[in-house]
């Protein structure tokens, strides 16, 4: 009975617990309800409403990051530019099958190889490149896909809308940005710092059309390349600079060497009977010759194992002008042993043609001359020989021959006003009389295949043979044409060159400067005058004829003046 | 009912059942079920498909399912329990062999009718086989060490199978389940001590054999900003289209966090995070609510039965659904870690909403068997 008691109340006992328990359950229960219940206000009333302070900080970021500044023309055309784009990267950690991924990847990027992609997303880093700079359907497409892991970071990609235009002026720049060759590396530092453009002095529409002459030509002569450069006298700046071949600067990749080297500025060319132009002026300008001296060029000179004779001997006494109309390489060389070492050196020195050009480009090249500077040397010299200079030198200094006797430094930059910083190389009447030699030299001596009629172009042709291993090979050449236009006042000066360009059947088989280089000069310059306003002119006028013509006794041309170096 | 206390019987006919069943408590489910359909209507941008019809079928054929359970007399159940314990055991290693891969962990065993998740049947099941176990146990003995061994077998065993899938959230369920009904059966509190002393030195152990993204989801909750865009991407969105409802939300169909997809998984585990948005605090505060009353209802029901059996069996499937519904609240506001566990009778999914009603078949059939005495072998 006792027991039956005791079980009762055992089990009486334990109904007790069981629902003093179940109770305490269910308190713990409603409280836990509670704490929901405070959560919920706590953030739906006072939470994180509005963007996360994660989404702010990324705005900034994006503000903060500057655009490299463009580049222009002079009249303001677009050389480089940045452009916003979306670069794809890859979090392989947040990627749960790196191979289908790839697949999925390469479907819409066909450039990119799977297993490469696949192994990028195996490893075991937050963050990998896969594609840089896609396209907004690019972007589109990839997004489409839907990959978690796959995220793009906005980028800054450098567009060359003109191309090869000016691809050896504006150079181009890494995909971090960073200039790497012509203005974009020079002024690196500007162009990341400011907004403002950089306004180059270049005119594209005349870039253009010596560009489209030059590689007509070249084509035509079958060159191997050439350059081009198109100066303003009066400042210095640098219209129009053109090497070919040339390169795409959007696509810089697999770019040969020798496209991406800047044969007018950066290569350096004995250029032959063009610096009889230099020699003339130095002559004129020391006093050692004047225009009314005669020179003998019936015979060869003999110097030590040299042998200086002229292309198409005249064999007889010659006057100054007749040299360099006629190109004498013997009354070059006699005029140059009037002038002495010492006066030839300094002179050439102020011209700018012993020391590396002032352009804004990486790319500048250093003359190359004789260390100890002996007579033979002043005697090679005299016609271009034995001394290499880049062509922008030489354009530079026949800018400030004719200019009225100051040199600019060549520029890319374009100018305001006329600069500060001319310096007088020669007298005003020694640049006058150099400028009627030039025209000469066009109407009746070698250059007359650059006459642009009405333009009153004059120039100096110049073929040298180039040096290979230290020999001269006599088929291949340098061929140039350095014009200035128009000669009563001159405003331009129109340098070309040929690299190597060989003889035709419409030459007669010769690739000389003036059949190869002058055609072009003349071209341009008939095409571009009309761009800067420089309406033509009857050359036949009298005041103009007073003005260009050598006034000592006229040396009447003798025969025809074949083109002669 | 007062009729049957007269009479001293606790037999009825079906009939009477169907008069007797809680029909104000089939009334709240269907409530609760009506906003879920609702919420899942507007995660598809106002549009029964792909998910409100379909979760309003599955109602539809779990509800049935509940009103049979129901009016199966209780002692079935009691006989059964045993057997259903060790079906749902035999499927859960099953999903070991053989388990389809569902979102990266296997859970799913493919019955090529429905997509069936042991995991989610073997809580009832457990709950079924404690409530048997005590049941037939003297008053006395559940509070003795040696009568625990079995049900700690009969917790853990499943534990562990759960934990090799693997999925810590339904593990820790299936534990807090085994731990309600020990306390509810009279367990000593010492004993409790001695177990949790235990769980908090095996932490560092446990630690090692944790997924890295496992590990990676208890150190975010620890720390959400830590990683934003990765794995405390989740909270963060949720916590912003909490707060971006505030007091009466956007409106139905307006919420622009879920509609504009910043707030994943928004249809399943994170719909109660839409529901706060498109309604605020208010809207949040009817839904919890709702299921407070619905749970407070079931202890009632509870702590009526008379027999050990239905009081434990009763008692433990309101545990394993008050389980649900808090840990995934808390989870989206970022009070406990995000483990995969969705929003009871709201969220879309089969499995969840078919087992929820069977429990509360279950809890019904214990309020219409509450008087009835069951002797510890399971006769009448």
């Amino acid at each position: 009975m006792t027991e039956r008691i005791s079980f009762e109340s055992a089990q009486k006992k334990a109904l007790d617990t069981a629902r003093t328990r179940l109770l305490v359950g269910g308190a713990l229960m409603a409280a836990a309800f509670l704490v929901i219940g405070v959560r919920l206000v706590d953030v739906t009333l006072f939470g994180e409403s509005g963007p996360s302070r994660l989404t702010s900080a990324r705005n900034i970021a994006v503000e903060t990051q500057m655009d490299r500044a463009d580049i222009v023309d002079r009249n303001g055309v677009l050389l480089a530019t940045s452009l916003t784009t979306a670069s794809l990267y890859g979090n392989p950690r947040k990627i749960f099958d790196p191979q289908a991924a790839a697949r999925a990847l390469v479907s819409v990027l066909p450039e990119l190889s799977e297993a490469e992609v696949a192994g990028q997303l195996s490893s075991d880093r937050e963050f990998v490149w896969l594609s840089r700079n896609l396209t907004p359907r690019q972007h589109y497409e990839v997004n489409r896909l839907g990959i978690p892991g796959f995220d793009f970071r906005h980028e800054q990609r450098r567009v060359y809308p003109l191309g090869r235009l000016t691809a050896h002026i504006v150079g181009f720049s890494s995909i971090d940005n960073d200039g790497l060759a012509g203005i974009e590396k020079s002024f690196d530092a500007a162009l990341s710092e400011r907004r403002k453009p950089v306004m180059l002095s270049i005119d594209v529409r005349v870039q253009q059309i010596l560009r489209r002459e030059l590689a007509a030509q070249i084509e035509k002569f079958r060159a191997i390349g050439g350059s081009g450069i198109v100066l303003d006298v009066r400042t210095g700046e640098i219209v129009s600079l053109v090497s070919l071949p040339d390169f795409d600067p959007n696509e810089v990749g697999n770019v040969p060497d020798e496209a991406r080297f800047n044969r007018s500025t950066l290569g350096t060319y004995e250029l032959g009977s063009v610096f009889k132009i230099f020699n003339h002026a130095i002559a004129l300008e020391t006093g050692a010759a004047n225009l009314a001296s005669r020179y003998d060029a019936r015979k060869p000179i003999r110097v030590a194992r040299f042998r200086i004779t002229d292309f198409h001997p005249e064999n007889r006494w010659l006057t100054v002008p007749e040299i360099f109309t006629y190109s004498s390489n013997i009354g070059s060389a006699k005029i140059a042993l009037d002038i002495g070492s010492a006066a030839q050196r300094k002179f050439l020195s102020d011209l700018g043609l012993l020391r590396r050009s002032s352009v804004e480009l990486p790319e500048r090249a250093r003359p190359i001359y004789p260390a100890t500077w002996r007579e033979i040397n002043t005697m090679t010299i005299a016609y271009g020989h034995g001394i290499a200079v880049s062509p922008l030198h030489a354009a530079t200094a026949v800018a400030a021959v004719v200019n009225g006797g100051i040199l600019y430094p060549a520029t890319l930059i374009r100018r305001s006003e006329v600069p500060a910083d001319g310096k007088r190389v020669i007298s005003a009447q020694t640049s006058e009389n150099m400028r009627k030699l030039l025209r000469m030299a066009v109407e009746n001596g070698t250059g007359r295949n650059a006459n642009a009629p009405g333009y009153l172009v004059g120039g100096k042709t110049g073929t040298a043979e180039k040096q290979v291993d230290g020999r001269y090979k006599r088929n291949a050449l340098i061929s140039s044409f350095i014009g200035v236009f128009p000669m009563n006042a001159p405003r331009y000066v129109v340098m070309v060159h040929l690299d190597e360009p060989k003889g035709i059947k419409e030459s007669y088989g010769y690739a000389t400067a003036g059949w190869t280089a002058a055609p072009v000069v003349g071209r341009v310059i008939s095409l571009i005058a009309p761009l800067f306003g420089i309406a033509p002119v009857d050359e036949s006028a009298a005041e103009i004829r007073r003005a260009l013509t050598v006034n000592v006794t006229a040396p009447r041309a003798r025969g025809r003046g074949i083109a002669t170096n | 009912m007062s009729r049957v206390e007269e009479f001293g019987s606790s037999e009825l006919s079906l009939r009477e059942k169907l008069i007797h069943l809680n029909w104000e408590m089939v009334a709240m489910i269907t409530l609760i079920a009506g906003i879920g359909f609702a919420m899942l209507f507007s995660a598809a941008n106002g549009d029964m498909s792909p998910w409100a019809s379909r979760q309003m079928v599955r109602f539809g054929i779990g509800v049935v399912l509940m009103l049979v359970i129901a009016v199966i007399d209780i002692r079935f159940w009691l006989k059964v329990s045993y057997a259903l314990y060790g079906i749902s055991l035999i499927l859960l290693a099953t999903v070991e062999v053989m388990g389809s891969v569902g979102m990266g962990a296997q859970r799913w065993l493919d019955l090529t009718v429905i997509q069936l998740q042991p995991s989610e049947t073997m809580k009832i099941a457990l709950v079924i086989a404690l409530a048997r176990y005590f049941h037939g146990l003297e008053a006395d003995d559940a509070g003795r060490a040696r009568y625990l061994i079995v049900p700690l077998i009969l917790i853990t065993a499943p534990m562990a199978l759960v934990l090799r899938q693997p999925d810590l959230g339904t593990a820790g369920v299936l534990g807090l389940i085994g731990i309600t009904m020990l306390w509810l059966a009279g367990a000593r509190v010492w004993q409790f001590m001695l177990v949790g002393g235990a769980a908090i030195a095996a932490v560092p152990i446990g630690w090692q054999f944790l997924h890295g993204y496992q590990k990676q989801r208890l150190l975010t909750f620890l720390n959400p900003e830590n990683d934003p865009l990765g794995a405390g991407y989740h909270i963060m969105q949720s916590k912003i289209a909490l707060g971006s409802g505030g007091m009466f939300g956007k409106g139905f169909l307006s919420g622009t966090q879920s509609h504009l997809n910043f707030l994943p998984e928004k249809q399943t585990d994170f719909i109660f995070t839409m529901l706060a948005e498109e309604f605020g605090l208010i809207g949040g505060t009817g839904l919890v609510a709702l299921y407070a009353l619905l749970i407070g209802y079931c202890i009632y029901i509870a702590f009526r039965c008379r027999s050990q059996f239905a009081r434990l069996l009763a008692m433990g499937l309101v545990a394993n659904f008050f389980l649900y519904v808090f840990i995934n609240i808390a989870m989206v506001m970022g009070l406990v870690p995000v483990v995969g566990v969705p929003l009871p009778l709201i969220s879309h999914g089969g499995t969840a909403m078919l087992t929820v009603l069977i429990g509360f078949g279950l809890v019904m059939s214990c309020w219409l068997h509450r008087d009835i005495y069951i002797n510890r072998r399971g006769a009448a």
